[in-house]
């Protein structure tokens, strides 16, 4: 039988993981917050461009095993970072709202690789028009307790509305591209972000500004009380090796952790057939 | 800037064997396997001529789905439909969908660029 395409995609080895510092701004100084994960296809196919691949996957209603297979690809690559540093991984809400099956996956993932928990923030992304908010309300729930922190992806756009800031309750609001372009020359887009900030200011929650394309825009959004910024202006997503080459990020040797991609995945996907109860899990700690 | 072409059928030969003759052509030429990697291509990118099978991912007739798409979404975008299947009936339907050329396989090559051409220069 030959190989679908989504097998392919899935497949382990066939992601690749770039990294995007996030930055804090203060004083004129820059320094690494953190750094989001982003996910690219296979190389030399359509899926190489991140767009199409999500599209496609998400037409083959195919999140919850592709949100299982990005997240082996980064933790795969997030053994050679530093342990101080940050992770922000993109997680469907579709996905954390279908039950215990991939915060038991995300569990073993860290468990596996002896990753800490609490580095790692999940950016909440959602493109269908329904969730079950009960069931992703009791996942976000877990993942705080573990020392997880959330963050709401692509705000203000499709499904990041005011219902998924209450929903999901993030850390962090992350303002689409969308209202971040051109801010300096749109007084509008600027009120739109000034109402963003308050309003994240009162829910207790801190604004990541996408996507800034100029030097002009950078000033408005700090004058306009953001300080995290990810920009290509500032550094464009790479593979972890040129992020650590320019001293975004220190190297790490290798060490000897490295679990075997394939016969972890057919673990996982055995481990997801099974009918274990989650609080099984969740009440060990494994990160005394 | 070059024309874009897409090609949808599940035959890995006929998909190469056409995106190296179009490319010769001086087309950018992308081919899809299967439905929906079509559909997610065409949010994307603009294609200037689609050519397609009418049997796509196991559906009898996902050619038109992606004939119907064009036309919902209102795309300036050429429709071939390349198909083994050759009823009047099933030529009529794409027609009538808004399929604006019909190839029956197997087509030469040269048919298929005379073809895309064709349309290319009506649109232009």
């Amino acid at each position: 039988m030959t190989k679908s395409l989504l097998d392919a995609i899935l497949e382990p080895g066939a992601l690749s993981v770039r990294f995007q510092p996030i930055f804090h701004l203060q004083n004129g100084e820059r320094r690494v917050d953190s750094v989001e994960a982003l996910i690219r296809g296979p190389r030399g196919t359509n899926f190489a461009r991140a767009d199409i691949l999500f599209d496609y996957v998400r037409r083959k209603k195919a999140e919850v095993a592709m949100d299982q297979s990005c997240l082996t690809a980064v933790c795969d690559t997030v053994l050679r970072l530093p342990a101080d540093v940050r992770v922000n991984v993109n997680v469907h809400a579709s996905t954390l709202g279908q039950g215990s099956t991939f915060l038991e996956f995300f569990h073993r993932c860290m468990r596996k690789r002896a990753l800490k928990l609490d580095r790692f923030t999940i950016e909440i992304v959602e493109h269908a028009p329904s969730y079950d908010a009960v069931q992703l309300g009791k996942s976000l729930s877990q993942l705080r307790d573990w020392g997880v922190r959330l963050a709401l992806d692509d705000v203000g756009l499709g499904q990041s509305n005011y219902r998924m800031m209450l929903d999901c309750d993030p850390e962090y609001f992350k303002l689409d591209a969308y209202f971040v372009r051109d801010i300096t020359k749109d007084p509008k887009r600027r009120a739109v972000v000034e109402s963003l900030v308050a309003l994240a200011a009162r829910l207790e929650s801190a604004v990541v500004a996408e996507a800034v394309a100029s030097e002009e825009d950078l000033s408005r959004v700090t004058e306009l009380g953001v300080d995290l910024v990810q920009a290509n202006i500032l550094c464009p997503a790479m593979p972890l090796e040129e992020l650590q080459r320019l001293g975004h990020v220190k190297a790490l040797p290798v060490a000897g952790t490295q679990l075997n991609p394939a016969s972890e995945t057919r673990d996982d996907r055995q481990f997801e057939g099974r009918t274990m109860t989650f609080s099984m899990a969740v009440g060990q700690s494994f990160y005394t | 800037m070059a024309k874009r072409v897409l090609i949808i059928d599940d035959d890995e030969q006929l998909l190469e064997a056409c995106r190296d003759y179009l490319s010769e052509g001086g087309y950018e030429v992308d081919c899809a396997r299967e439905l929906e990697e079509a559909q997610s291509l065409m949010s994307y990118l603009p294609y200037s001529v689609i050519v397609t099978d009418l049997r796509l991912s196991k559906l009898a007739f996902g050619g038109l789905e992606i004939i119907k798409h064009v036309k919902e979404q209102a795309l300036p975008t050429r429709v071939i439909v390349l198909t083994a299947y050759c009823w009047p009936e099933l030529k009529s339907e794409a027609s009538t969908s808004g399929a604006d050329a019909f190839l029956r396989k197997p087509t030469r090559l040269k048919e298929l660029g005379a073809a895309v051409d064709m349309l290319i220069g009506a649109n232009a």
